[in-house]
């Protein structure tokens, strides 16, 4: 079979700043009744229109793509759903649930392809930035529409280096047990002064943005345990695009899938060998204390 | 004699179209180009200096020449243990606030430009041209993001499901009782399921926008010990005109002033009872006061 991935990051594109943004954007902060997906985790929130929005999706790309399959956060099972090397859309209607409950304006659509269950589209659409990355394989970064000169951008930045870095961190939902504490202790290692010493970190919310930002070379890097699929598909082609990496949130994990649940994410360098990258993701892996597990 | 609320206004209008039209440019141009130099730390800090050194000089002559009568405290001309903040109309001025956002670019970088008179914020401009967000205000004026009205929606205030905003900050001193170590363990409770358990840590890398973000309601509830009097007054101002309110960082300390280096703010949308009523909550997930 013959993809044009191009074609299908136009059509995401369209399909993201048409209907679905506007529907986010005009939705943020107004969703007083939000359900908790995971019944006693007060933190773990989705609301109906994430699930609106997944529907929409879901249908508009089963009539242009009756091929494809598809995985939603909204209509994934746990245990049955699974990433096949059929060319599959993974998507996540509202990534930033939380942001999208507040209205802090970093919740986004994040829509990915992958073919052989590697990411080869990416569209995150910001409706609240109006702000829209999108990559397919081969084909570059674009950021509204225009073609991203990752190339000067990331000779602008500058080594790769831990305690010169700024990197983003996220919490996530599980808060207390053992992927809580590696976390916990796993910061405080990062940004003590006799640990890893990074500038410092960031965190928005949204694992999409996140990496879109790693992308556009905000940020250095961002590494995180709990996400699914769908969280980190759409940037994962984009971040690679730009001569970026992601490699396990553990120790010695140099090969992960989409589904690993757990992520280090690593900006492009002028270094395309990756040697670089390493050092930097050796120094990293020392700092982190634990183990992150969500099997 | 304290300033009229007109004139207020008027010293907000001007503060809002010089930080449109001559700061916010140079800000937006300058951001992440500064990252090559930092390789070479001596050198860098001189070139981040040099920028901050500059936005300010041109910011302080601007107003000097507006406001004659007026004092003015800037981060880069601050002398520790010597600048006061007296009762006269001061200027308290960050020329760029989130300076490591700068350095590397993340859209988080701003200026902040407050007027306090009898030590109390009565005027606030934070400008964002990254994102093209100016929040501004005057005491009796109401707060603006740009030119829309705040106007933060009457809803529940609870811990438990609230946004913070939280920094790690420079020090990072990690052995027991340090600033540090007492933020890290603050921040466990706060995120804890046996303790606060609150819905979510945002982090801007910047006390201005963070105090913006709390005025707007995007985020409920900002903590942190360490910013100065540049890093707040502005958001301050923005934030109380939004029917936000600010407490000291550590318990008990109702009595905070833009100097205290250590903050509570917490969004409008609530009474000042409710408020009142969060702030100590919030105070018991600190086990023990931050010292500066």
């Amino acid at each position: 079979m013959t993809v044009n991935l191009l074609q299908i990051e136009e059509f995401l594109c369209n399909l993201a700043l048409k209907k679905v943004g506007p529907i986010i954007k005009s939705k943020s902060g107004t969703q007083k009744n939000y359900n908790l997906k995971t019944g006693s985790k007060k933190v773990d929130i989705v609301t109906v229109i994430d699930k609106q929005v997944e529907k929409l999706i879901w249908e508009t790309l089963r009539s242009e793509y009756p091929n494809f399959e598809f995985v939603g956060e909204e209509s994934y099972i746990p245990g049955e759903t699974k990433v096949t090397d059929a060319p599959t859309f993974i998507v996540d209607p509202i990534d930033g649930t939380t942001n999208f409950v507040h209205d802090f304006p970093f919740s986004c659509t994040s829509m990915g392809l992958t073919i052989d269950k590697i990411p080869v589209v990416g569209v995150i659409y910001n409706p609240h930035l109006d702000l829209i990355i999108s990559s397919s394989k081969g084909n570059g970064v674009r950021v509204n529409g225009e073609l991203f000169d990752y190339k000067s951008k990331i000779a602008n930045m500058g080594e790769l280096i831990l305690n010169k870095s700024v990197v983003a961190l996220q919490p996530g939902s599980a808060r207390e047990g053992p992927n809580f504490i590696t976390k916990m202790k796993t910061y405080t290692n990062l940004l003590s002064c006799d640990g890893g010493f990074v500038h410092g970190f960031r965190n928005l919310g949204s694992s999409a943005m996140t990496l879109a930002y790693i992308a556009l070379g905000y940020l250095d890097s961002y590494w995180d345990g709990g996400c699914y699929s769908w969280d980190v598909c759409a940037g994962w082609c984009i971040l690679k695009e730009t001569g970026g990496i992601i490699v396990g949130a553990n120790p010695g994990e140099w090969e992960i899938g989409v589904e690993n649940r757990s992520y280090f994410a690593i900006r492009g360098t002028t270094d395309d060998t990756h040697q670089d990258k390493k050092e930097y993701i050796k120094k990293f892996w020392q700092c982190v204390e634990g183990k992150l597990d969500y099997n | 004699m304290a300033l009229k609320t007109t004139e207020l206004k008027e010293i907000e209008n001007t503060i809002v179209k010089f930080l449109r039209e001559e700061i916010g440019p140079l800000l937006k141009e300058k951001a992440g180009t500064k990252f090559d130099s930092y390789k070479d730390k001596a050198n860098d800090v001189d070139l981040v200096t040099v920028m901050d050194t500059k936005i300010e000089k041109m910011i302080r002559e601007f107003l000097a020449e507006k406001y004659p009568s007026f004092e003015f405290i800037g981060e880069e001309s601050y002398i520790k243990g010597v600048t006061k903040i007296s009762e006269k109309p001061t200027f308290i001025v960050d020329p760029i606030d989130g300076t490591l956002n700068f350095i590397h670019g993340y859209p988080f970088s701003c200026t902040s430009i407050g007027l306090t008179e009898y030590g109390k914020p009565v005027v606030g401009a934070v400008f964002n041209p990254h994102l093209n967000q100016l929040f501004h205000a005057s005491k009796g004026n109401g707060a603006y993001m740009n030119d829309t009205k705040i106007n933060v929606k009457e809803r529940s205030l609870v811990l438990q499901k609230s946004l913070f905003a939280f920094e790690g900050g420079a020090e990072r001193t990690d052995a027991k009782g340090t600033n540090f170590d007492i933020k890290m363990a603050t921040l466990r409770n706060l995120l804890s399921e046996n303790s606060a358990f609150m819905h979510g840590m945002r982090t801007l890398g910047s006390a201005a926008l963070n105090m913006c973000y709390t005025a707007t309601g995007e985020v409920d509830v900002y903590w942190e010990g360490g910013p100065w009097a540049w890093d707040v007054t502005a958001g301050w101002c923005i934030l109380e005109e939004a029917g936000g309110f600010v407490a000291g960082g550590n318990p008990g300390d109702w009595n905070v002033h833009v100097d205290s280096r250590c903050y509570l703010a917490v969004r409008g949308g609530a009474s000042l009872k409710e408020q009142k009523a969060f702030v100590s909550e919030f105070w018991k997930q600190i086990p023990a006061p931050l010292k500066y």
